[in-house]
């Protein structure tokens, strides 16, 4: 009956089931519709521009096929679309549109990051009097997801955000972009990123610790300017904890 | 970490879903709302919404409404998802818990809906291994929902009624009495919805459910669809005083999550349930004094006279907003005959604490 519901398979045998005066397999389509429709709205609005993109028609189309495909595993709905992005680049329609499916990659990091706590931050005067050693271990919001792509995502997803007019005949241009987001109360902030800094806070991140982070972003840009990045973690509410690190003993 | 919150006991008069549009207002405004309940799958993240109830559960007492436990599956209740719902009961310790009966996982997939079991005895084993399981993780009582359908199994071999009558006897689980997913499923399967509310335990029920569905017409065939999107229909509501009429007041909610207005009509909703609820219970009380006074007893009846006032002031209301001219709001009147009305009672939460019927508590049944 599940498969049936699913639209997997054929309709279960209407022996088995009654409706009282009703036929029970026109009822048991009720169940396939509700279900289709309640798993669309759950991905229509957790990729609002992407819908936009493609027309809802369209989208409409795809959640529909991806639904019957990739059922959810797992009643927690929050949970529902991780691999949608990955999905729509299968596509054959979409295939010269790769910004789509990138755009919905970054739709689904907002997603995920709408469901993660927001912990308190910490300042840099919270550390005045504090020695933290060489290399401490800077730890940073967990809704923290970094994002890079070869296409303008940011670009994409700003121009349709409400009260943006969408520029119809406009041809997004290859170009990489790299993201951070972070969820800052009941919404979230999204950052354009160089490439340095963009290694300095995935370095963070990964719990790689300071020196690692800062090495790596010297290694892409020479300027790169420590103290300007870490004021401005500090100034985002990013940094949510600021861990010295013991050198191991040496004998 | 969890924090400690002060216990505040559901009272026995309607609430509201709380739903993701009126956050923002509920917290600021606070308005008078007896209680209010969640769906359980929305608070196992850590999003903002989880910090939102966290502020509201201090104010209002607060129900856990799941939906995707699959009480009915075979291979029991998915161990992980209700670990979550375990979490989010020790979160925000609610005063009542409740689950559907139903089945909504299979083969692993999650199908979102709530589907219908075989009443039968090998159903019956299952589900109650379920709920005690449930209730053994949760340590608690939960309620259970009957459930709105389109179809049936033909070979069941009892009831829904009689099902669930049997597994309150098995597990001790109580009852969450959803008066519209009655009405949709004695529609549609063409049952008597008074008969199968008469049936069940009226002492296990804890909880009542009020809510509007859609009707569609496909073919020759007139299909009740729950889709809570619309206001409590008058057929409901008639089924709701039949409810109250028999099993006396309970905390019911007013669920809405399909084209969900604006919070005000929520809360107009609840307390049309308040007043109907109230004007029921009044009748009541002054038959008991008719009759009282038909076989005069050498007792003086000031006691009984006192218990009657405790209605009045509601009831007062309810005549009041009755005589009263309509006013508008930002959504049209009613269909059906109640009016719609701004909510010019603003009843305090703790004043629903203070309802003459506070002292029914699901536990104590």
């Amino acid at each position: 009956m599940a498969r049936s519901v699913l639209a997997m398979e054929p309709m279960v045998a209407s022996n088995m089931l009654t409706a009282g005066k009703a036929d029970p397999l026109a009822r048991l389509r009720i169940y396939q519709n509700n279900t289709r429709s309640s798993l669309t709205a759950v991905l229509m609005a957790v990729f609002p521009v992407t819908v936009r993109l493609v027309d809802e028609r369209f989208f409409r189309f795809v959640a529909s096929e991806f639904i019957r495909r990739h059922p959810p595993v797992e009643s927690r709905l929050a949970r529902y679309g991780a691999g949608f992005p990955r999905f729509l680049k299968t596509i054959d329609t979409l295939s010269d549109m790769p910004v789509v499916a990138e755009t919905a990659r970054l739709e689904w990091a907002i997603a995920e990051a709408l469901d993660t706590a927001s912990l308190q931050p910490r300042t840099l005067a919270d550390y005045d009097k504090t020695d933290l050693g060489p290399s401490p271990d800077i730890l940073l919001q967990p809704s923290l997801r970094l994002i890079v792509s070869h296409w303008s995502i940011l670009s994409v997803w700003t121009a349709h955000q409400h009260g943006t007019a969408v520029d119809r005949h406009c041809t997004w241009t290859r170009r990489p972009e790299r993201v951070a987001l972070w969820r800052a109360g009941n919404s979230v902030r999204l950052v354009l990123l160089d490439r340095a800094d963009f290694a300095f806070r995935h370095s963070l991140k990964h719990c790689l610790g300071l020196e690692h982070a800062a090495s790596r972003a010297h290694a892409l840009e020479p300027n790169f300017d420590l103290v300007s990045a870490l004021v401005r973690l500090f100034a985002d509410g990013l940094v949510t904890n600021v861990r010295i690190t013991v050198p191991p003993l040496s004998n | 970490m969890s924090r400690a919150f002060q216990p505040l006991t559901i009272p026995a008069s309607a609430g509201i879903g709380l739903r993701s549009p009126h956050i923002s207002e509920m917290l600021t405004r606070r308005p008078s709302a007896g209680w209010l309940e969640v769906h359980a799958e929305n608070y196992m993240g850590d999003g903002a919404g989880v910090d939102a109830l966290e502020k509201l559960r201090e104010i209002y007492p607060l129900s856990v409404h799941g939906v995707g436990l699959s009480l009915g599956s075979a291979r029991g209740v998915d161990h992980d998802h209700l670990q979550r719902l375990r979490r989010v009961c020790e979160r925000f310790q609610p005063d009542l818990v409740s689950e559907h009966l139903a089945w909504s996982v299979a083969d692993g997939a999650y199908l979102n809906d709530l589907l219908p079991l075989r009443y039968d005895e090998e159903a019956l084993a299952i589900v109650a291994r379920n709920v005690e399981t449930v209730q053994g993780t949760l340590k608690r009582q939960v309620l259970i929902e009957n459930l709105s359908a389109y179809v049936a199994f033909a070979d069941s071999s009892m009831n829904e009624a009689e099902f669930l009558a049997e597994l309150v006897a098995r597990t001790g689980c109580g009852l969450l009495l959803d008066v519209n997913n009655v009405q949709v499923s004695a529609h549609n399967l063409q049952y008597d919805a008074k008969a199968f509310i008469d049936a069940l335990p009226a002492g296990s029920i804890g909880e009542i459910h009020l809510a509007g569905h859609a009707t569609n017409q496909v073919g020759a065939d007139t299909v009740l669809i729950d889709d809570h999107g619309s206001r409590v229909p008058p057929v409901v509501w008639t089924l709701y005083q039949h409810a109250i009429d028999r099993i006396g007041p309970r905390p019911t909610l007013i669920e809405w999550d399909t084209d969900v207005p604006v919070l005000d009509v929520l809360l107009g909703e609840a307390m049309w349930a308040d007043m109907l609820t109230a004007s029921i219970m009044f009748s009541r009380k002054q038959a008991a004094r008719q009759a009282a006074a038909a076989k005069p007893r050498p007792m003086p009846t000031l006691l009984c006279f006192e218990s009657a006032r405790t209605s009045m002031p509601v009831l007062a209301a309810f005549a009041a907003a009755k005589a009263r001219p309509v006013m508008p709001v930002a959504l049209p009147p009613m269909e059906g005959g109640i009016p719609c009305c701004r909510l010019s009672i603003c009843r305090p939460p703790w004043r629903a604490r203070c309802s003459p019927w506070n002292q029914w508590s699901p536990r104590t049944c």
